[in-house]
Formats: structure tokens, C-alpha cells, sequence
């Protein structure tokens, strides 16, 4: 049973096109990120080579080729930028499309006079909502190892692969939680807009007001992937500083910074313990989405 | 099947501190087309809700087939179809589409089969390849049964099926109803305001007030009973008032 209904959810998402919109503007954003990487690549090395060309006339040697020394998934940062912002709307709008019509339009009824436990519907939506990020977040991998083979004029090492393989698992676990915050507040409205707004609520908070709460002295910080350096004598900065551990936006960019190697290095272990936060709300969320699922009474439609 | 196709035993529902049914007690019988008629409000969908698992009965005991809808529920909704009022089903979804989900939560060894058969049982056939968001109502109930009898149940729920339904649409719902009963044996239990659909349909009715059940008889036995109404909707007045 939890195969059909993430097969059905599947089909369901593919005729969706509230969600193909979505997708459609988080794949140009993703595609747009090798753009503007190989277009600040391109400025960089003319730039260079007319300065080289400058400094031979006058005798003097020339500098190291910048991009030498810069990481060359270096130039995927704005990746760290757009899921947050597109990324978490579309699993957002996924996570409410996955739930919705069963809440409110009355489908429910039926579904729920099979012999269907609420156990194998929820986890049958959330298989479905995961391959569905899945194949999102492959979709925008093989944009980015396109992006940086266009970018470099080469083929990207193996390390680098493999950090963008990690990246894209983090940045999957990241959606799957605004896909959960979707599913979360539709089950608990009653009425279908109201959850989709209160799940918009949550991301605005989790992606703009917890990020200047938690590091306000730098209002780049939601969106810059650059860990906030301990910065303020001031007492209230330094209580909110605390509260960094929870904000989940930052963690993502900073956890991002450190495996595609944008910032400077970190022992694996303090990475990792970053997560840790992370992975507790998810699971929570998920435990939630589960509950809110059991208690839901389908045998009344919800309302638009 | 042995025994009752239904029965409810003292069975009541609350929301909150408002009783909605109260000791309701019937038994109906295999190849019945029961008629659950009442006013708005009178607790015949919390009923049917009960009788399809969607909602537990906060006393008593109810059965379908022989199975206790709290404690067995994954054998009577083997068992059971069921059509809402208002059936709603995936409108970006076409008609072969939906019906195959529910094919396969039923538990169909065939889905495409089960669904070609059926649409073909129920001549609209034409309708399988088109989404559901553009049809009309009428069109919308003709798969709404559909999906209600895939799997072929023994006990078929209605939940005021000719709402919305023009004439033609109704009468069209009647003689599938009557086709359901006669060719595939399905026991029908039918929530409905139409009494004269009822006259010409169920074998049985019974009458719900206020959450009490007030009238359990045949067709045959309540007109001979009220031999000076002219009408079932003379004798459901007469019934509604007395109590």
C-alpha cells in the first residue's frame, strides 16, 4: 500500500502545475548558477590576462592565476543561496500538494474506506514527497557538474564530485524538512490556503527573521554561506548568538560552505555536530506529520 | 455471507458533547437495498461514516459482513464501496487514472482490467482517457460508482447519491442501483432525501430523527401499514411527526 500511494503521488505531482512551476524556476535558477559562475570565471581570467599582459610591458612579474588557488566547486556558491529561498518553497509547496486534496477536497473519504492503514498512507506520501526532492535535487546535481564542466572547460575530480554528491544529500535532507513543514500545517488548517500560508509563514521565518535574530549584527548572514565570526560585545547579540544552533538556514549554508570548501576549514566532527540540531527537527516533524495524520478526521471535507 | 450484511447494535456518535446518534439498533439483511431517510442534521452520514470505518462509534457495536468496523476494520473495508456525497476524486488525474489508484488500494489483482470492466459495466467507457477537472457532475458520479465497485463489494454505501443530478442523471443512478442489486447480489444501504427514488428503489427503509432511529420496515409492509397516505412522503411526515 505505501507503494501505491507514492506511485500515486508521483502522477499526481507530474500533473501539478502549481508544483511544475516550481521546478521549472528552481532548474533555471540552478542552471543559472553555472551562468553567472561562468561568466564571473570568464571576467576573472580577462581581466587577468590583460593585467598579465600590462605587467609583461613593464618588466614586472606577474601575479598567480587567481582561480588557481580559489576551490573550483567555488563556483556553485549561489547553489547555498537559491535552495533556501526556491528550493524550500517547492518542497513546501510539495509537502501541502501531497496532503492537500485527501484533507480538503473530501478524497479522503474514499481513500480511507480501503483497507488502508494511516500509518502506510503517511509513509507512502512521505516515499513519494522524498523521490520526487530526489529526483529534483539529481536534476539539479547534473545542472551543476554541467555547469562546472562549461565553467573549468574540464571534467570536475573526484573529490569534487563527491562533495557535490554530499552537498545535494544535505541540501535534500534540508527541502525534505520545509516538504514536511508543508504536509505539517495543511494537516493541522482546515482550510487549504490557510495551510499553505502558515507553512510560507514558517519558511519566511526559518529563511529571513531567525537568521538576523540569531546574527544580527550581520544582515547578510541569510544569505551569505560565511559562518558569523563571535562578533559583538553587545549583550543581546551575544544571548541571540546562542540561539544559533536552531536556526536551521544557517546551518544549512554554513555545512554547505564547509563541504563544497568555500570557507575556511573545520574538523569534520564540528560539521558533522552542526547536523546533529538539524536531523532532531526533521525527525520531529516527521513524527508530527504522522500524528496530525492519525488524528485527522477524513470523514469531513476541509475547505479551499 | 451469513448473517446480517449490517448491523448496528445501540450504536452512538458524539462531536464534542452533541449526541448525533443515539441507540441506533437495525440489522439489514443480504441483498437489501435499504433507504436511510431523515432531515438535515438528522445523523444518517455520521452513520454511514461509522459503517465505513472513517469514524469510530463512541458506544455500541456495528458490523458489516460480520465484521466489527472498530476492531476488523481491514475486513470490512475489504468488503464495503462506498460514494460520498459530493465525490471528489484527483481532477488533474483522468477517470482510468483514478479509478486504477483505487483499483490498487482495494486490493485488485487487475487494476487496468478491474477498471476497463467497470467503465464498460457502466457504459462510459468514453470517459476513461479525460481528466476529471473538466467533468460535470452527472459524469463525476458515473466514476464516483465506478470507484465504488471496482472490487466488486458485497455491501455498496450511497451517501445522497442524486444530489446535484438532473433528472435524467437520476434516473440513470436508479437503474444502476437496481443493476448493482439484481446482477451482482451487492447489498445497497442508501442515505437520501429523494423519497420518491426510495419508493422505486429500496426494499427497505428506515427513518432517522434527531439521531434516533424511528422506522425500520419494508416498502411493502409500511405502505399496507398506512394504507391512507398517498405517498412515502405523506407516510415519512406522519412518521416524523409521531415521534
Amino acid at each position: 500500500m505505501i507503494g501505491v500511494i507514492a506511485r500515486q503521488q508521483l502522477l499526481s505531482l507530474r500533473r501539478q502545475q502549481t508544483f511544475l512551476a516550481f521546478l521549472a524556476v528552481f532548474l533555471l535558477m540552478t542552471a543559472l548558477t553555472g551562468v553567472i559562475g561562468w561568466s564571473s570565471h570568464r571576467t576573472i581570467v580577462q581581466v587577468y590576462a590583460a593585467a598579465v599582459t600590462v605587467l609583461a610591458a613593464d618588466g614586472q612579474p606577474a601575479p598567480p592565476d587567481p582561480f588557481t588557488s580559489v576551490p573550483a566547486l567555488s563556483l556553485l556558491s549561489n547553489m547555498t543561496i537559491y535552495i533556501p529561498l526556491i528550493g524550500a518553497l517547492l518542497a513546501l509547496v510539495l509537502g501541502h500538494l501531497a496532503v492537500a486534496d485527501e484533507q480538503s477536497t473530501g478524497i479522503g473519504r474514499l481513500v480511507f474506506s480501503r483497507p488502508l492503514s494511516r500509518t502506510s498512507y503517511i509513509l507512502g506520501k512521505l516515499l513519494g514527497v522524498g523521490l520526487a526532492l530526489g529526483a529534483v535535487m539529481a536534476a539539479a546535481t547534473i545542472a551543476s557538474l554541467a555547469a562546472l564542466v562549461v565553467a573549468n572547460g574540464r571534467v570536475p575530480s573526484v573529490p569534487d564530485v563527491g562533495r557535490l554528491v554530499l552537498f545535494s544529500v544535505l541540501s535534500l535532507g534540508y527541502l525534505l524538512l520545509f516538504a514536511l513543514v508543508g504536509m505539517l500545517t495543511t494537516l493541522l488548517s482546515r482550510r487549504r490556503s490557510v495551510g499553505l500560508l502558515a507553512g510560507v509563514s514558517v519558511w519566511l521565518v526559518v529563511t529571513f527573521v531567525l537568521p538576523q535574530f540569531t546574527s544580527g549584527l550581520r544582515p547578510t548572514a541569510s544569505l551569505n554561506p560565511i559562518s558569523d565570526p563571535v562578533s559583538s560585545s553587545l549583550a543581546f547579540f551575544q544571548i541571540t548568538a546562542r540561539a544559533r544552533p536552531l536556526s536551521v538556514s544557517e546551518i544549512y549554508k554554513d555545512v554547505s560552505a564547509q563541504i563544497l570548501a568555500l570557507g575556511p576549514g573545520r574538523p569534520a566532527s564540528t560539521t558533522l555536530a552542526a547536523v546533529v540540531p538539524v536531523v532532531a527537527i526533521v525527525l520531529a516533524l516527521a513524527a508530527l506529520v504522522a500524528a496530525a495524520a492519525h488524528r485527522h478526521d477524513y470523514s469531513r471535507a476541509g475547505a479551499a | 455471507m451469513t448473517g446480517a450484511a449490517i448491523e448496528m447494535r445501540e450504536v452512538g456518535h458524539r462531536y464534542a458533547t452533541d449526541p448525533v446518534l443515539i441507540d441506533i439498533s437495525l440489522s439489514i439483511e443480504p441483498g437489501e437495498v435499504f433507504g436511510f431517510l431523515g432531515h438535515n442534521g438528522a445523523g444518517k452520514t455520521t452513520a454511514i461514516s461509522i459503517l465505513t470505518t472513517l469514524i469510530k462509534p463512541t458506544s455500541g457495536v456495528a458490523r458489516v459482513c460480520g465484521f466489527d468496523v472498530v476492531t476488523q476494520r481491514r475486513d470490512v473495508t475489504r468488503r464495503i464501496g462506498y460514494l460520498p456525497a459530493d465525490v471528489r476524486l484527483y481532477d488533474h488525474l483522468t477517470a482510468a487514472e483514478n479509478l486504477e489508484f483505487f483499483a490498487r488500494l482495494s486490493g485488485v489483482d487487475t487494476p487496468r482490467h478491474a477498471v476497463a470492466e467497470t467503465l464498460e459495466y457502466l457504459d462510459c467507457t468514453e470517459l476513461s482517457g479525460l481528466r476529471l477537472g473538466t467533468f460535470s457532475t452527472g459524469m463525476r458520479q458515473r466514476i464516483g460508482i465506478a470507484q465504488a465497485i471496482l472490487h466488486r463489494p458485497e455491501v455498496l454505501f450511497l451517501d445522497e447519491p442524486t444530489s446535484g443530478l438532473d433528472p435524467a442523471g437520476v434516473r440513470q443512478l436508479r437503474e444502476t442501483v437496481l443493476q448493482l442489486n439484481r446482477e451482482l447480489g451487492m447489498t445497497i444501504f442508501m442515505n437520501t432525501h429523494l423519497l420518491s427514488e426510495v419508493a422505486r428503489v429500496c426494499s427497505t427503509i428506515g427513518v432517522l430523527n434527531h439521531g434516533r432511529l424511528i422506522y425500520k420496515d419494508t416498502i411493502a409492509a409500511t405502505t399496507s401499514r398506512f394504507p391512507d397516505e398517498a405517498s412515502l412522503e405523506d407516510i415519512y411526515t406522519l412518521v416524523a411527526s409521531e415521534s
